[in-house]
């Protein structure tokens, strides 16, 4: 395959600093050398890194990064440094990143590693166990086996496979057979730094059978230099295993973030998700999930507000690979100022996925001359006898909903406001979560008056 | 024998040289193979003007810089699984046989003739589609030469390609490529060099084109080459109708064919595109059949101006087909609906575009497919809204339907929004006939085969029903001759 100039020199040094950090990558942080897990074992690494040089970083000519430009987002030139050890200090702004009343297991995850000074875990039922990836290496290897690298796609997906060949640290979350965790998980992404970092966080969350579980995980930037993070997560979920996870992106107008999601599901579970970006440059999401056994129940959600020159795109799959499971998907967004916002929502039935009833809508207020939205929601199915349907609207706030506000005595901007929270209320009404649900309600508020 | 390879260099080109454009050659067909030669070749075999001659020439040359990288040129996005046609072993150019194939329709293989019968088409028709020898004094000839002085009388131009660019070249010149420019994709870019001829349409201010020029052009279409390239000026206030294609089944050898239409529509002028195809899908085992790559676009230039494409897909083993309105008048409207049956192991990537750049500017895109056998039958339309494009509208529907699980139905919209008071609206459906209809049917004693037929039909009626009408009859018609045998 060919690239232009500027890419190949991308990539070379990506290369160039896997070279340079192979010894570090080569062994665990805390534990022999053997004991490293499958995915993160020295000759992987190597594989997933060949597989990232034939494949390249993704330009916009390849169709799934159609309006997403990230060649130009890495331009600026991030240093890439596994090695980056877990910052102790930080800007006492940080505690501001936590949600007041929120009685959670919260784990603090710096610059990608995780951070014991800064995680307030609690007292945790048997056999959970929160962490950081490179602890678990130690503490629980045949998770780690049976599970990492085992979901998310490296071998088509560039940036996947360049996280697999760096990664080294992340969010750890297991919860054994039959467990229910009462209080939700809150795991915090801090990044502070004083040099342009690119950051390979892997987080991995495995839920067995009838375990249920929530999670929020919030990205957030503190004071410092821009940074670029590459995180991939991949989460299991057991049979009949219930799941909710939010994902909460407001990193900074600065920081970039390509996060990339794969949720693997077995027989009669549930997965319900939920995406809010607030701001950042650009913010990319890949959000895969994978019912690969009958009566699962998927719901995805997503919330972009985005203002200024903020960038998000979302895209999502949904691979029905068996048959009799439902999945419903909404993602709502409001653009401001010169934002650009991206809905690539796909829904895929395979050939013996029948009875399958999916549903995807996408809704989009689009508030100025300058802000841009690119919807793309897609079927692809293979199966007769399913139910599948879309929507995407775009447009602008209903005329006449306004004037009836404005009728009654409300400023343009009070009725404008009170419209978009309705708006984004559909999304913000199905957070379980209620300090959290308060938090983004308070930021719409913000955003938008009313 | 040359004895080095300079030396069967030179005795190729000299050889070519014998049939070149200076002696009046009296073979139809061109040596295989694609170099300028055959470019230059095939202008002037038709004896094209030199501004003609230079366009094929930079559209050439542009056409060889996107083939020398065939990992950019080749658009590889289409749902589509299939190899790239070897361009350097085509046949350029074959000017229409005069020799009739058959002496009369006894000769004609009656499996033709039934379907024939069953499409409704008359006699006289059957006998020209069939490639039968026509006696001169034909009803068929006579209708011709009436639409013709009828035309002319209102000033309509309507001829073929080549006949307008020796007759007209003064309009040919000001507008072709000006809405699908040879830059604009791999298969536009190999039409423009090569083209070999189509069909020319102008109509003049304020005139309504009498009659539909479909009953005109299925007469006269015969023949018509692999890279055909239609031209359509609607001028201020101006209406005309336009079918391409029929029902009829085309048993054409050609496998590959890059099309180029393009449609012009001054202000408050309408113009109605209408598309049947049914060119030959290839057997069952997905040998064969034709690749069916067509550009199609129309601009509405003025203010209130209208472009409505509606098609029947049903032939072909791949098409790759978006036929395009770009609405720059202010208050234009585009539509497109269409209706995409695939059977046996063909493939269709089709749909639309509209680029909304004029103010209170509308668009409507109603799309059904349906797929039965082991087909691929893809939607992907791009609506497209630019910043200066105040309150622009759009609605699009898009409706699949699965005749068997071994089939695939898919919706790929793009929907790009560059102006806040934009509207638009998507929705797409996939499912298989419902059971309670088919039930429904039984119970008042309708077979499967009769209900599957009715229920199909009527999916497809709304946009069966924006073909002229002759046509629509026939379209229903050939619909339900596709779906027997598909459906199980």
């Amino acid at each position: 395959m060919s690239h232009p100039h500027a890419l190949a020199s991308l990539e070379a040094s990506f290369v160039d600093a896997f070279e340079a950090h192979a010894g570090l990558l080569a062994k665990n942080g805390t534990g022999p050398a053997e004991a490293l897990p499958f995915a993160m074992a020295p000759a992987l690494r190597r594989q997933a890194l060949n597989r990232f040089r034939d494949l390249g970083v993704p330009s916009r000519k390849n169709e799934a990064w159609k309006y997403t430009n990230i060649p130009e987002a890495l331009a600026a030139g991030f240093a890439v440094s596994p090695a980056a050890p877990p910052s102790d200090a930080l800007p006492a702004r940080w505690r501001d990143c936590l949600l007041p009343g929120l009685n959670a297991h919260v784990v603090a995850l710096v610059n990608g590693r995780f951070s014991s000074a800064h995680s307030m875990i609690g007292d945790l039922p048997e056999g959970v166990a929160i962490c950081g990836l490179e602890t678990a290496a130690t503490t629980c290897p045949d998770i780690l086996r049976r599970h990492l690298g085992r979901y998310a796609d490296w071998e088509t997906e560039s940036l996947t496979a360049l996280n697999t060949a760096f990664a080294r640290d992340g969010l750890f979350v297991y919860v054994p057979k039959g467990t229910v965790l009462e209080k939700p998980i809150y795991a915090l992404h801090l990044s502070t730094t004083n040099e342009r970092l690119f950051l390979q966080p892997r987080h991995l969350l495995v839920f067995e059978e009838n375990a249920q579980a929530r999670i929020v995980e919030r990205y957030c930037g503190l004071e410092g230099e821009a940074t670029f993070t590459n995180a991939v997560t991949e989460i299991f979920v057991g049979e009949r295993a219930v799941v909710e996870t939010y994902l909460v992106q407001d990193p900074g107008d600065e920081h970039s973030v390509v996060s990339t999601t794969q949720a693997y599901q077995e027989a009669a579970s549930t997965f319900s998700t939920a995406t809010i970006t607030l701001d950042g440059k650009v913010v990319r999401n890949n959000l895969n999930v994978l019912p690969n056994a009958p009566h699962c129940e998927t719901h995805l959600y997503g919330l972009f507000l985005p203002a200024g020159d903020t960038q998000v795109d979302n895209r999502t799959l949904v691979d029905h690979a068996k048959p009799d499971c439902v999945s419903n998907e909404l993602y709502k967004g409001v653009l401001n100022d010169r934002a650009s916002g991206v809905f690539n929502g796909k829904v895929f039935v395979r050939q013996d996925a029948q009875r399958i009833n999916a549903f995807q809508e996408n809704k989009t207020i689009v508030l100025n001359n300058e802000a841009t939205m690119n919807a793309k929601p897609e079927l692809e199915i293979y199966a007769d006898d399913v139910k599948c349907s879309h929507g995407a609207t775009t447009g602008q706030l209903d005329p006449e909903a306004l004037f009836y506000l404005r009728s009654r005595g409300m400023s343009k901007r009070q009725a404008q406001g009170l419209l978009l929270h309705a708006f984004a209320g559909d999304i913000l009404e199905r957070i379980s979560i209620e300090p959290l649900r308060e938090m983004l309600d308070e930021r719409v508020t913000r955003l938008f008056g009313g | 024998m040359p004895t080095t390879e300079t030396e069967f260099l030179h005795e190729v080109a000299a050889s070519e040289y014998k049939y070149g454009w200076e002696t009046n050659v009296e073979a139809d067909t061109i040596p295989k193979g694609l170099d300028e030669e055959v470019v230059r070749l095939i202008s002037a075999k038709k004896e094209e003007p030199q501004w003609l001659l230079e366009w094929r020439l930079r559209a050439w040359r542009h056409w060889e810089k996107l083939a020398a990288n065939p990992s950019e040129a080749y658009p590889r996005w289409p749902h589509l699984t299939y190899t790239e046609p070897d361009f350097r072993n085509i046949t350029y150019y074959s000017s229409p046989s005069k020799k009739p194939r058959y002496e009369s329709l006894d000769e004609v293989d009656p499996e033709l003739l039934e379907t024939f019968e069953r499409l409704g088409i008359p006699l006289a028709e059957q006998e020209k589609l069939a490639g039968v020898a026509v006696d001169v004094v034909l009803d068929s000839v006579s209708v011709h030469t009436t639409f013709k002085e009828e035309l002319a009388e209102l000033g309509i131009i309507f001829c073929s390609f080549g006949d307008a660019v020796q007759e007209h070249p003064e309009l040919v010149q000001k507008y072709m490529g000006s809405v699908v420019p040879y830059t604009d994709n791999f298969y536009a870019a190999l039409n423009a060099a090569v083209f070999s001829d189509g069909s020319f349409c102008y109509i003049p201010k304020g005139v309504r084109c009498p009659m539909e020029l479909s009953t005109y052009f299925r007469i006269n279409q015969a023949g018509t080459g692999q890279f055909e390239r239609t031209l359509i000026i609607a001028e201020e206030g101006s209406y005309v109708s336009y079918l391409e294609g029929c029902t009829a089944p085309m048993r054409d050898e050609n496998q590959l064919h890059a099309a180029v239409v393009e449609i012009v529509a001054e202000a408050n002028a309408e113009v109605k595109y209408s598309t049947i195809q049914n060119w030959y899908p290839g057997d069952n085992e997905g040998r064969g059949g034709v690749y069916n790559f067509v550009t199609k676009r129309g601009i509405c230039k003025g203010d209130r101006a209208k472009i409505s494409w509606t098609q029947l897909e049903t032939g072909s083993a791949i098409t790759w087909k978006y036929p395009s309105v770009i609405l720059k008048g202010d208050g234009s409207v585009g539509e497109f609906y269409s209706v995409a049956f695939t059977k046996g192991q063909q493939q269709a990537d089709t749909g639309t575009k509209m680029v909304h750049v004029g103010k209170n500017t509308k668009s409507t895109i109603i799309s059904k497919g349906i797929s039965g056998g082991r087909s691929n039958n893809s939607y992907r339309g791009l609506v497209k809204i630019n910043k200066g494009a105040e309150r622009a509208r759009n609605f699009s529907q898009c409706d699949s339907m699965l005749l068997g699980d071994r089939c695939g139905a898919h919706t790929f919209p793009y929907i790009e929004i560059k102006n806040p008071s934009a509207q638009v609206e998507h929705e797409a459906t996939t499912s298989k006939i419902g059971e309670d209809q088919l039930f429904y049917c039984f119970q008042r004693g309708i077979g499967e085969e009769a209900a599957i037929k009715l229920i199909v039909n009527g999916f497809c009626k709304e946009i069966l029903a924006k073909l002229p009408m002759e046509f629509a009859v026939e379209a229903q018609k050939l619909l339900d001759i596709e779906l027997e045998g598909s459906v199980g």
